[in-house]
């Protein structure tokens, strides 16, 4: 069979599901959430909270690394 | 689902780019729908497909301004949720290995599937349940090809698949549909 006969076959199954909505209340949530991004780009959080874990990584091995030297005889 | 002709789709893209939130709002109605949709049936948890609905919007709205200007937004917005149920089935498969035999904990007090509590009929009850059985994979495919009627190379682009894969998936799609509803399949469906 086709990929054209498949795919009509499937939509015409699909017609059968019906829409699934959310409620008002949350798709309103939702867009206000959304819309107050718009053209904003993304969140300083998502440059910051990578940064802020990089440099505690970074002084916990730096603090272990110290450790390992002073243990040595 | 009726989907926005080009015209508004170039008329909502010319918006975002702009940082127009009535363009965004009109993309949000136009979208919201299917997409929550698709999402309840990739993740069969309303509560799941609610947050994901609205981390794909989100991203949407951080990356207005960088759309192209000829970015397909259906296309561009399935992606993202296609990528967004990919990563939360993994956390998902993680928790419920770590989670070992501990029974599964249901979002709602509802005992019926979010998808079963909406079916009005036998026939279509036995609908959602075929496409639930099928493999993720295999239901992506049904759904974008047939729910949302995408084209294959579209469909491709949204999976990160070729399009030859796309094409297998969903006959393997239609063989586990048509058996999985036996006496339900349309007429159509069955041996002439």
């Amino acid at each position: 069979m086709s990929y054209n006969d498949d795919a009509e076959k499937l939509t015409e199954l699909g017609q059968g599901l019906a829409g699934i909505d959310l409620n008002a209340a949350s798709a309103a949530r939702i867009a206000h959430r959304a819309r107050q991004d718009v053209g904003r780009g993304p969140s300083l959080l998502r440059f910051i909270e990578p940064a802020i874990a990089a440099v505690l990584v970074t002084s916990y091995l730096v603090w272990a690394i110290a450790k390992v030297f002073e243990a040595l005889p | 689902m009726r989907s926005p002709g080009d015209a508004d789709e170039h008329a909502w893209l010319d918006g975002l780019r702009r940082g127009d939130a009535t363009a965004f709002d009109a993309v949000f109605a136009g979208y919201r729908r299917r997409l929550y949709s698709h999402l309840v049936r990739m993740t069969r948890r309303r509560d799941v497909a609610e947050d994901l609905l609205q981390e794909t919007f989100l991203r949407l709205a951080q990356h207005a301004a960088r759309l192209a200007p000829d970015t397909r937004l259906g296309a561009w917005l399935f992606t993202v949720a296609h990528r967004l149920v990919v990563s939360w089935a993994r956390a998902q498969a993680v928790r419920d290995q770590l989670a070992g035999d501990l029974p599964r904990r249901e979002a709602a007090g509802d005992d019926r599937s979010p998808l079963e509590a909406l079916a009005d009929s036998q026939a279509q009850l036995a609908l959602e349940r075929a496409f639930a059985a099928l493999p993720p994979a295999y239901r992506e495919v049904a759904l974008l090809v047939g729910v949302e009627g995408l084209p294959p190379i579209e469909v491709a682009q949204i999976l990160g698949q070729t399009p030859e894969a796309v094409r297998q998936r969903l006959a393997r799609a239609r063989t586990q549909l048509a058996e999985a509803l036996g006496e339900h399949a349309p007429a159509s469906w069955r041996a002439p």
